[in-house]
């Protein structure tokens, strides 16, 4: 356990972060990058080093507390690094989750890296439920397709979080970027290896249904869409705007006139029926399962939705009170 | 049925019972187990001999009744068994094995005490090489006589099922300012560097610190039999010494206050959901993709009982509400195990492993080089073997002696002692 992380030097550090986060918030992001320093710029050699030096020098070598002690503070390589981090934390806005480059997502940890869209916990939340659902539902294998992967989030999260030979999700995204970067957290969360595939795919793109049509039946389609409209996008905080990428963020073309932000909802709900989901028997599952910016969407997506053929929709709420999920039965 | 049911039944008359309910009442074998005539209680012949013992002289008498229904029970099995049932037999035998655990170090410890008589005779023979004889084999069966009152002291005590499992410790400052903070974090130091000793796993489940200044900690701390040894330093630490931020000199007094509660793992504590209020960090906004947030930190809140646990110490909210989840279901349990406790023990003045967290319990002067523990009126001469954990073993032995010894006193006001449950 890290005895004494401060000394004199990281005061101005803990103080420049207080600036921008507040004095709680500060010391657990200080915290963070800590623990990540350790752990990413090991020194080990440092005790060694000390005790020749000490040695060369006709005098005694570290005591066993004073190796110890030493081992708790920082290198100076170390130093350069929280310095740097903190530099850009609060001058260029970068955010925390890419200069540590990890985000845990429920039972998997994943690789973040600018301009992918970063993890949120409400995305974690509804994702987690869901896996819930479908486990209690136990049904055979359900064949899901992840709708603007990004980080390969929802993906990885749903196969974490559920029984081998239960899902197989094939998760797309238009982003070069968001895909290499999906790729890499597939490898490194070897749970999910069997259950998921990632693909580069641009859902606007003239048949796009009848590919998919083409691998088999699928069934369900799940999503955290672009739903920022480009009027709450000029408002948006500078961690967000100036780091992640603005087609994870704002649907469709940026100059669009649709102020709504439902355009790329509205093109899934299309997608769906396309893919055969508005047919068929009803289950107690959902078909689609589509994220959303808050209680001025609820009623557009539902519309679009019922428009497509999904009879029942429900409305789920995130741990802040907000609406954030809008599912999509199709009950006979 | 779960453990909390389990605690609340506890037989403390249920040897009686369960002996009616065996059948040797339908036997004939109905007996009433008086005392002695005597107007006092009398001590086994020899015992005097051994020195200053614990077992009072009520105890033995209990002990006596013990060993008669044990041989009662053990002529049972080796007689006519023929005509009882599986179930009558199996009863039986758990009793015998539960009572022998008591009987057979007694009986051993009877022995020992006629052989001590026979030793005194000894003693005062005229032969030289007898008598050194004597006092030799003397010493050992002394030493044979404490093992085996310990034993049955062991097999007396009531087991408390808390005190084989792991442990919730948190230290928290009290006043003092800096100081106390400071003094927290030497406490902590000193436990880890004693469950290190101990080959004890150490878990930070949350922290408000600055660097070496901690105003609260919560850690949890695996291995075996860890409440049974922690459950001592719940209460308030004191220091008295000259700060590191003191530019005079002058010495400062100041608190933390430490508790300890049993980690309810294993323990089925049922918490309905819709008695849980769980808090998040708002997002001032819209929140989702049009915020990046990294608070993850959580309050959740028993509304019933107003226990409130919070927790911010992991990057992931779904962790945090896991650890919040750990530390309130120990408080709970806790709080219920408390409660029973004190329930139990209304009648006596209770010193240790209370928990009851206002009470001054120890007092580090490092001017004097002094620890001083209060309950017990336990001084030792060693601030440096305490802070770096090597020193707190004895401490700790010294506690476990007293709070065993008023656990034996207690018993002393109950009409029957029930051998150990299983």
């Amino acid at each position: 356990m890290p005895r004494s992380v401060l000394n004199n030097t990281v005061i101005p550090l803990l103080r420049q972060l207080t600036k921008k986060l507040g004095p709680q918030q500060a010391k657990n992001e200080l915290r963070w990058m800590a623990d990540h320093v350790r752990k990413a710029i090991p020194t080990k050699h440092t005790a060694e080093h000390a005790t020749s030096a000490r040695l060369w020098r006709d005098q005694p070598a570290p005591s066993a507390e004073e190796t110890e002690v030493a081992s708790k503070r920082f290198s100076s390589v170390q130093w350069a690094w929280l310095r740097q981090a903190v530099h850009d934390r609060v001058e260029t806005n970068k955010p925390l989750q890419y200069i540590l480059g990890t985000q845990p997502f429920g039972n998997a940890s994943l690789l973040t890296r600018a301009p992918v869209l970063i993890p949120r916990w409400e995305t974690e939340e509804w994702v987690l439920k869901l896996s819930d659902m479908i486990r209690a539902e136990n049904t055979g294998l359900l064949n899901i397709l992840d709708a603007c992967t990004g980080s390969g989030c929802v993906a990885l999260g749903l196969a974490c979080a559920l029984p081998r030979e239960s899902v197989h999700i094939t998760g797309v995204d238009v982003s070069h970027d968001a895909c290499d970067l999906a790729i890499e957290n597939l490898l490194r969360n070897k749970k999910a290896k069997q259950a998921v595939e990632f693909q580069r795919l641009d859902l606007n793109e003239q048949g796009v249904a009848s590919e998919l049509n083409s691998r088999g039946m699928w069934d369900m389609v799940v999503a955290n869409p672009p739903y920022v409209t480009p009027n709450e996008y000029a408002e948006l905080d500078p961690d967000v705007k100036d780091w992640e990428d603005v087609r994870a963020l704002v649907p469709g073309d940026p100059m669009d006139v649709d102020q709504s932000g439902l355009s790329f909802v509205v093109r899934l709900a299309q997608l769906a029926r396309e893919l055969g989901l508005a047919d068929g028997e009803s289950t107690n599952l959902p078909r689609l399962v589509v994220e959303i910016g808050g209680a001025h969407q609820v009623d557009g997506a539902r519309q679009a939705m019922h428009d497509n053929g999904f009879n029942l929709t429900e409305v789920w709420k995130d741990m802040a009170g907000i609406d954030r999920v809008v599912l999509g039965y199709h009950k006979t | 049925m779960n453990a909390l049911q389990a605690l609340r039944t506890r037989p403390m008359r249920a040897l009686v019972r369960d002996v009616r309910l065996s059948g040797l009442l339908n036997t004939g074998m109905t007996q009433r187990y008086a005392t002695t005539a005597q107007s006092k209680p009398a001590l086994p012949p020899g015992s005097e001999l051994a020195g200053k013992s614990n077992l009072t002289a009520k105890i033995h008498e209990k002990l006596k009744i013990m060993q008669y229904k044990h041989n009662k029970i053990m002529e049972q099995m080796t007689g006519d068994i023929s005509g009882m049932e599986r179930e009558d037999m199996a009863r039986l035998a758990k009793e015998q094995s539960s009572m022998g655990m008591i009987v057979v170090p007694y009986e051993h410890l009877l022995k020992l005490y006629s052989e001590l008589i026979e030793l005194e005779q000894m003693m005062s023979a005229d032969d030289p090489d007898l008598r050194r004889l004597a006092r030799e084999e003397r010493q050992e069966v002394l030493e044979n006589v404490v093992t085996a009152e310990n034993d049955i002291i062991n097999a007396l005590l009531p087991k408390d099922s808390a005190e084989s499992a792991g442990a919730i410790l948190e230290i928290r400052a009290g006043t003092g300012g800096d100081e106390a903070s400071i003094f927290c974090g030497d406490l902590l130091h000193m436990y880890e560097k004693y469950a290190q000793l101990r080959k004890w796993k150490l878990e930070t489940m949350s922290m408000d610190s600055e660097g070496d200044k901690i105003k609260e900690i919560v850690l949890k701390v695996s291995g075996r039999g860890v409440f049974g040894v922690l459950m001592f330093e719940s209460g308030v630490h004191r220091v008295q010494r000259v700060p590191a931020t003191e530019t005079q000199g002058r010495v400062h007094t100041s608190t933390a206050t430490v508790a300890v509660l049993p980690h309810a793992a294993n323990v089925n504590i049922v918490i309905k959901e819709s008695d849980l209020r769980i808090d998040v960090f708002r997002a001032s906004g819209k929140g989702g993709q049009h915020v990046n947030t990294t608070d993850s930190a959580v309050r959740i809140t028993h509304i019933p009982t107003g226990i409130s646990v919070e927790n911010q110490q992991e990057r992931s909210q779904i962790q945090n509400r896991e650890r919040a989840m750990q530390v309130l279901r120990a408080r709970m349990y806790e709080r219920e195990r408390s409660r029973l406790d004190l329930e139990r023990r209304a009648s006596r003045n209770k010193l240790i492993g209370s928990g009851d967290r206002s009470e001054k319990c120890r007092t580090y002067n490092y001017a004097q080089n002094r620890v001083t523990d209060h309950r017990i009126n336990f001084s030792m001469f060693n601030i440096e073997g305490m802070m770096n954990g090597t020193a707190l073993q004895i401490v700790i032995d010294q506690l476990r002696i007293q709070h065993d010894l008023d656990e034996l006193a207690s018993m002393d006001n109950f009409d029957d002692i029930s051998p150990p449950n299983q």
